[in-house]
């Protein structure tokens, strides 16, 4: 220890004295307000929400969506799939038990990659999601996932000239790269956090951020400026704020005032210390939206549909339905949602855990639209799943392990429902001629990247082509913008009016 | 620069040390007066005493070293502390042998249960192996232990570990409070001593099996396309050991020429580390891939079986190639002999060989030094710091690598620990302290309601408040995430604060409404019946015992009650000006007096009870720096 820090304890608890050299400096925030260059996405006047489901752990989306087509010699998908996924495969289309055949499902092919199979069934618990696509009210991503740049096959993935996602196969790491979209950073902030970042504003009440959680913390909602409103899924008025002294106190009314106004006053202090100074600001922002948010629950209808009990992604999805049935008086004119529906990482007992986990997740799906009918905004809602990964195709004897393209749903009125978007990768994962596999437990390198996928969504949030680069960094490297031409097709464009000499800006490019 | 001189010359001239025994040696001319040093330390150079070592710490100081040393302390704990010195009172701790059993202690209520039901109906056949053992008989030895056990510090220190090497009741691990209890046991009686060892026992014990579902994973089996789950190949590497990407011994990450950081391991990797693990199943069974067999499967160590039965396979109908895979394996540039011509129990071999290239990896170090600091004292260690310790970690001195003991004293004792000032060179400094522990800090730093020493706290409606308790992680990452950097400044400043990650605006509100269910509804702790119409015993459902600060609820003495709590619960951090915002509160609340003139019962409860709320509610309290 040196004499200067020997002082230093001289001044403090360690020693007892009183504080010397006690000034410290007020670090003024850093983060940048966005350039005046972005930001030309026009305000809107029409309400719009996206709803993020994370399958977390990592679904067996290979389950979710399979092909099911049995001609030796043409559309072979199941007998191929069933012959490489052995103990984990699902009964056929017609058998007891057996995959939910879908409707002329269209699967062509995606910058390209040519999709393998032309006929599909989703898992035999997913009946919502079954009439759902086959009413064109859902469609599947074809093998997504994280990419930084298109990796055409194996090749090219071994060959060390592509960018590759960092923590490849890693919960921690893919989970945070679907929700940032940038995988090549551990340090990037989020999607929707960075279109709140350009879009809170239209929102009349800053007090509730646009971006609003039922999972806590997550990556996906936060920007540089905005930040997520965390929300229990109990929304009843009355379960906002800070809970009233007894009142039996007599004076409890008064005395609740005081407690709330020195705890107030408490965090209202100027913190030097950093982690102080976000302690409080997180508590002052969570004050200051109790009244808001309060009032605006009082104004909740009654909503017919029933959401399936003992589910907890009903439970989330009803909530988030009720918060978008008072969307006027919380002054909201685009707002997106955040779920983590966990309990995906299914090494062990993966038959019996879709069984149930599908099963919940269709059902949730299927009452949240028929509540979006019901309150005439199924046009105006898009909901989508995302997950860290795929699971291995090859078995562990009950169980997969991580892997990485998935399938992922997207649901919603102006969704181009009934489709299977992407490039469905062969299922043959143990021959040598699989140039989309990257190993002999089958993990597919993805066909579509998150940035393709989500940029389709920020174009129809309302977020100009030229800022999409703000919101999605990668995205020159998968699409350029050019009028009509969407990065997937997946939302119906039909009626959105989106500027053509507006070109993405500033895109990072390799 | 012209302060810190002149400081340097009244240090060196005023300051006289004695020999032997304690003196002290008030220092300090000019700018600042009367410093006192107060020194126990022997030495006849003062060297010890310059590094800080030697001082007998004031209250406060006390109290802090208590903050990050143990789950809570007591006025007497400090006083004791400051009395002996942060050093001999650590040493008697790290001396004490591990004390509360919680496997024995689930054990005691479980037969508590069956013994009264046999009572109500003593032919009703009851045994430990028919009666239920539900998931809070874990929480409520839990509970008692962290109350109760003299190795206060090795309590604290496996709560860390159970943040780092977790395993969760979120699994298929609900229900068997058994095999969390012996997991526990496996952290307590290993937090002092050596991390192989501590690698071993949760490798070989079922609840880790289980939860990363190795337990009765066969070897592969290519003409059915089944092969070895890699789930703990990867996470005893990317979580319990190494990380990511390579390290420097400080922590920071080694990077490539083109300042790219270099992965640890490659997909690779984890296939031949796959095999590795392979073999392990039920100690109680007799075949791999046989169901457990009951409750106390789960106290069993794992049994290793290198060829499967073929008895099994036929009742199975599933034939299994083989229990462990003999044949070479290559990861973390370390390669397995092929042991397939070896007698096959000396395959198991591979598990220890494995286990000894994971620990022996440089990363070890400073990968676990930086989680341990993180869990104790800080949540940006320097590079320093992390350093000091991995160095330790690597040689206890006496060619030891991996011995815990020296690990915890090393981070505690550390300066950085230590020096409470560190806003000087550092606006980050300490560490948001977790829900569970705050709630812990409440009941070990208070005075309970309690008779016997026993307390059966089911700390259900805390976890559903504050989403934390002991073994009930959302995932294998833990409540929270080492690199976590929340919003605004600490982004800005590319800070990590880990505990941030459960710190949200839903969270915050029931942290204060939780505050108030413990504080002013006087409910701190959760008493269930062990078994139908059992007489309720409130002396194992402790309340808050405050009546000895009765007398400081008066306006005059308010500031004494808030030195009071700001010492016991926030080592004397909250400043000044913010104690005057909360005596202000309290002083505005009534207090009045009966007919006789004795101040009112219900006035004295309030006032009391909203300062230690609103203390407990300081951001000074919640960051421990």
């Amino acid at each position: 220890m040196n004499r200067r820090n020997f002082i230093k304890n001289v001044g403090c608890a360690a020693m007892g004295s009183t504080t010397l050299l006690s000034t410290l400096t007020n670090l003024t925030s850093l983060n940048g307000a966005l350039g005046a260059d972005l930001l030309k996405s026009a305000p809107p006047t029409d309400y719009k929400a996206m709803i993020c489901i994370l399958l977390s752990g990592g679904v067996d989306s290979y389950n979710m969506l399979v092909p099911t087509g049995t001609n030796t010699g043409g559309d072979n998908g199941y007998n191929e799939y069933k012959t490489v996924r052995t103990d984990l495969a699902l009964p056929s289309v017609g058998s007891a038990g057996g995959l939910l055949g879908l409707t002329n499902p269209q699967c062509t092919s995606f910058r390209g990659i040519n999709c393998n199979y032309g006929s599909y069934g989703v898992h035999p618990s997913m009946t919502g999601v079954q009439s759902l696509f086959n009413s064109g009210k859902l469609a599947f991503m074809g093998n997504i996932g994280t990419l930084v740049e298109p990796i055409a096959n194996y090749t090219q993935y071994q060959s060390g000239l592509k960018k590759l996602p960092v923590g490849m196969f890693s919960h921690s790491d893919q989970q945070q790269q679907w929700q940032t979209s940038v995988p090549q950073s551990r340090d990037a902030a989020g999607f929707a956090g960075r279109i709140a970042d350009m879009m809170n504003a239209v929102n009349s009440h800053q007090e509730v951020s646009m971006n609003i959680s039922l999972a806590g913390k997550n990556i996906f909602q936060r920007g540089q400026d905005i930040s997520e409103y965390a929300i229990s899924n109990n929304v009843n008025p009355n379960n906002v704020g800070f809970d009233s002294l007894p009142t039996w106190w007599g004076n409890s009314g008064l005395l609740t005032k005081t407690r709330n106004d020195a705890l107030d006053s408490l965090v209202s202090k100027t913190y030097a210390n950093l982690l102080q100074k976000t302690y409080s600001t997180t508590t002052k922002g969570a004050i200051a939206s109790f009244g808001v948010f309060k009032d605006a629950l009082q104004k909740v209808p009654t909503i017919a549909t029933q959401f399936p009990a003992n589910n907890n992604l009903a439970d989330d999805l009803s909530a988030i339905a009720k918060i978008i049935s008072v969307r006027n008086f919380l002054g909201a004119k685009r707002q997106i949602f955040f779920i983590d529906a966990g309990g995906w990482d299914m090494h062990s007992g993966l038959i019996s855990g879709l069984n149930t986990n599908l099963g919940e997740v269709s059902a949730a799906l299927k009452s949240f639209y028929d509540a979006t009918v019901e309150l005439g905004i199924a046009d105006k809602v898009t909901t989508f799943t995302i997950s860290d990964f795929a699971r291995t195709i090859t078995s562990n004897g009950g169980g997969a392990d991580h892997a990485w393209g998935g399938n992922t749903m997207v649901m919603g009125g102006k969704v181009n429902g009934g489709k299977v978007f992407g490039a469905y990768p062969k299922m043959d994962v143990l021959s040598a001629s699989n140039l989309q596999n990257t190993s002999f437990r089958g993990t597919f390198i993805p066909s579509i990247s998150t940035d393709e996928f989500y940029g389709e969504l920020a174009l129809w949030y309302g977020i100009s082509p030229y800022d999409l680069c703000y919101a999605l960094p990668n995205l020159g490297n998968f699409y350029s913008y050019a009028a009509n031409s969407y990065p997937v097709g997946f939302m119906n464009f039909g009626d959105t009016t989106i500027s053509n000499d507006n070109l993405p800006q500033n895109c990072l490019t390799y | 620069m012209k302060l810190k001189l002149t400081f340097f010359f009244i240090f060196l001239f005023k300051i006289s040390f004695q020999i032997c025994g304690q003196q002290t040696v008030t220092f300090g001319l000019g700018n600042t007066k009367n410093i006192t040093v107060t020194s126990s330390s022997n030495s006849t150079d003062g060297v010890k005493t310059l590094q800080s070592s030697g001082y007998l710490p004031n209250l406060n100081s006390a109290s802090r070293f208590l903050s990050q040393a143990t789950l809570g302390a007591k006025l007497t704990d400090i006083q004791s502390v400051a009395n002996l010195g942060k050093e001999k009172w650590l040493d008697a701790q790290l001396a004490l042998s591990n004390s509360f059993g919680m496997e024995a202690y689930v054990k005691k209520l479980h037969k508590t249960r069956v013994d009264s039901m046999l009572r109500n109906n003593p032919s009703g056949g009851y045994t430990l192996d028919n009666v239920n053992a539900e998931n809070w008989f874990f929480d409520v030895s839990w509970f008692q232990g962290s109350l109760t056990a003299p190795d206060v510090v090795r309590w604290r220190t496996a709560l860390a570990l159970s943040e780092i090497l977790v395993v969760s009741r979120n699994s298929d691990l609900d229900g068997e409070p058994y095999g969390m209890a012996s997991y526990y046991d496996i952290l307590l009686r290993n937090s002092f001593g050596n991390y192989r060892t501590l690698l071993d026992s949760i490798t070989y014990h079922p609840a880790m099996g289980s939860y990363l579902t190795f337990l009765n994973n066969h070897a592969a089996n290519p003409s059915k396309q089944i092969y070895p789950d890699e789930n703990y190949a990867r996470e005893i590497m990317q979580l319990f050991s190494i990380g990511l990407f390579k390290l420097n011994l400080d922590g920071s990450e080694i990077k490539d020429a083109n300042n790219k950081s270099i992965p640890t391991y490659t997909n690779t990797d984890i296939a031949n580390l796959a095999k590795v693990f392979t073999g392990l199943g039920w100690g109680d069974r007799r075949y791999l891939g046989q169901y457990q067999k009951d409750k106390f499967s789960y106290t069993k160590r794992m049994k290793f079986f290198p060829l499967d039965s073929l008895d099994w396979s036929y009742w199975n109908g599933n034939p299994i190639y083989k229990g462990h895979d003999p044949g070479p394996k290559t990861f973390l540039g370390s390669s397995l002999p092929n042991r397939t011509s070896l007698p096959t129990a000396q395959w198991e071999l591979d598990i220890s060989d494995a286990l000894t290239i994971i620990f022996n990896h440089p990363n070890v170090a400073p990968f676990i030094s930086r989680r341990m600091i993180q869990r104790l004292v800080s949540s940006n260690p320097s590079p320093a710091y992390i350093q000091r310790i991995a160095t330790i970690f690597n040689d206890n001195g006496l060619s030891v690598r991996g011995d815990l003991k020296a690990v915890v004293r090393a981070i505690l004792l550390d300066p950085e620990a230590c020096d409470c000032n560190a806003d000087q060179n550092s606006n980050y400094a300490g560490m948001l302290r977790e829900p569970f522990v705050r709630y812990m800090n409440l009941m070990r730093g208070l005075k309970l309601t309690t008779q016997g020493g026993v307390y059966r706290n089911t700390m259900y409606d805390i976890y559903n408040r504050i989403e934390q308790i002991p073994l009930y992680s959302p995932t294998v990452f833990n409540f929270f995430k080492p690199d976590y950097i929340p919003d605004g400044d600490l982004k800005t400043a590319n800070k990590y604060a880990p505990e941030f990650q459960l710190l949200n605006s839903q969270t915050l509100t029931e942290y204060t409404n939780a505050l108030n269910r413990w504080l002013i509804d006087d409910s701190p702790s959760e008493f269930w019946n062990l078994f139908d119409n059992e007489t309720y015993k409130p002396d194992q459902n402790p309340k808050f015992d405050l009546a000895v600060d009765s007398t400081l609820a008066k306006n005059e003495n308010i500031p004494q009650l808030l030195d009071k709590y700001n010492l016991i619960l926030a080592h004397g951090a909250i400043p000044k000006v913010n104690l005057e915002t909360i005596r202000r509160a309290i002083v505005s609340m009534p207090y009045t007096y009966d007919y006789y003139g004795r101040p009112n019962q219900d006035d004295i409860y309030r006032r009391i009870r909203i300062a230690i709320f609103l203390i407990m509610s300081s951001p000074d309290y919640l960051i421990n720096r």
